[in-house]
């Protein structure tokens, strides 16, 4: 439990350590593969998606990353390590959506900056030609 | 009839029965629908083939699963991990369409700032020919007004010369016909040339009148451009083609006195007004004398 709530802060890297230490101690009594590298590479990507951008331009997926990585975290307290791979394995990719959600919206955003930046560029060349 | 609709629906059933495919899986249709929307999207093939491929395999495995018909929720989860990938592909896809647009309108961007600088520099060059056009027209239009307004000047000074030198022509005839009473009057210098200047009812100069004209042809030889006009006046006494005719008479013989002292006789001309223009009363004798005249009048050299 106390690992569990230190792994909790740890980063992805220190997260794939304490989860191969995880692995030596429990690997003997669990029926099932703990999901430990999974667990770490959800962190990974939860963590890095977890920027100022995209908690700007796609919160509700940002949101649904970090839930589903504390039941992964909840799965793998309870040893129901089945459980644990899958909402690591859906955390991963909900967070790598929330992140290039959020990347193209702000992408489009700039897109249509920069289109209208030249259209009034474009117009000032107009008027400037028949002026 | 009956029996045989009977065995169709029976054979129907049996049918049924025989061909038990796995069940539809939701998750599984919904991940293979988005998948394929993504699949007929150019942008997603253009910009995200990899994650499109990602998500294909991702799908396959989705499937193998349905196929293998495993249980506890394992097509479910991999249909989700699917749907996650299409849509990794698809905002993939968005971010570097809308960054291909950035680049391009940052492209154009700049391609408008060099026309625009160049437009500007153009404008600017024209509007400096064109100032350099006005100004040399400017230019052209104030020496032409300088010249005309020295032509003026030189004519005005002209003029002025010109009534100046008239002036003088007057003042100078003035004093030369000082002697001979020349009175200045709205038709010009007058000499009158009075009665006793002729013998009474004559014509002929008396020796005072042949000096007063041999005067006026001195005159008139200094002053060569002067014309003069010779009026015959008389009083009203006699009859009027009587006066008319002596007043006539006198004119030409002043007219002829001159002629004989050289002027030439297109620089005279004679008339008889006979008693109709009387100088003075013609109920006194001294009234009657002064209308006794002729008048010889210089003619303004401006009429």
């Amino acid at each position: 439990m106390k690992i569990l709530h230190m792994l909790r802060f740890t980063t992805a890297a220190r997260a794939l350590m304490l989860g191969s230490a995880i692995l030596l101690v429990l690997g003997g009594c669990a029926s099932t593969p703990v999901p430990v590298s999974q667990m770490a590479v959800a962190e990974a990507s939860v963590q890095s998606a977890n920027s100022s951008n995209t908690s700007e331009h796609a919160p509700g997926e940002l949101q649904i990353a970090i839930a589903k990585l504390a039941s992964a975290r909840a799965a793998m307290s309870r040893k129901d390590y089945v459980e644990a791979r899958r909402l690591a394995e859906q955390a991963e990719l909900d967070a790598r959506v929330a992140q290039v959600r959020a990347q193209s919206v702000s992408a489009r955003k700039a897109a249509q900056e920069s289109q209208e930046a030249a259209r009034v560029l474009r117009e000032e060349l107009n008027r400037n030609t028949y002026n | 009839m009956n029996i045989r609709l009977i065995s169709i629906v029976t054979l129907t059933a049996a049918l049924a029965a025989c061909s038990s495919t796995p069940d539809r899986n939701n998750a599984l249709e919904q991940a293979r629908s988005k998948f394929e929307t993504a699949q007929s999207n150019p942008q997603v093939t253009t910009h995200a083939a990899d994650e499109l491929q990602q998500a294909q395999n991702s799908l396959r495995k989705a499937e193998g699963a349905w196929k293998s018909r495993e249980k506890d929720g394992s097509i479910e989860h991999l249909s989700y991990l699917a749907t996650q990938r299409v849509v990794i592909a698809e905002e993939t896809a968005s971010n570097r369409a809308a960054q291909v647009i950035i680049s391009e309108a940052a492209a154009e961007r700049d391609k408008m700032r060099l026309a625009l600088r160049t437009s500007e520099a153009d404008a600017a060059k024209q509007r400096l020919a064109l100032s350099e056009q006005s100004n040399a027209a400017r230019a052209a239009a104030l020496a032409e007004a300088e010249i005309a307004a020295e032509r003026q000047r030189e004519r005005a000074s002209e003029l002025e010369q010109a009534a100046m030198r008239e002036q003088e022509r007057v003042n100078e005839l003035e004093k030369q016909l000082a002697e001979l009473n020349a009175k200045q009057t709205d038709r010009g210098l007058v000499v009158t040339l009075g009665d006793v200047l002729f013998d009474t009812g004559k014509s002929e100069l008396m020796a005072q009148g042949t000096r007063n004209v041999n005067k006026l042809a001195e005159v008139l030889e200094k002053n060569p451009e002067a014309k003069i006009l010779i009026e015959g006046h008389t009083d009203n006494v006699g009859n009027d083609t009587y006066n008319y005719g002596l007043a006539q008479r006198r004119a030409d013989a002043v007219q002829s006195a001159l002629a004989r002292q050289g002027i030439p006789s297109d620089r005279m001309t004679t008339r008889s007004h006979g008693p109709d223009m009387p100088a003075a009363d013609n109920s006194t004798a001294a009234g009657r004398q002064m209308n006794r005249r002729v008048e010889i009048i210089f003619e303004s050299e401006n009429d």
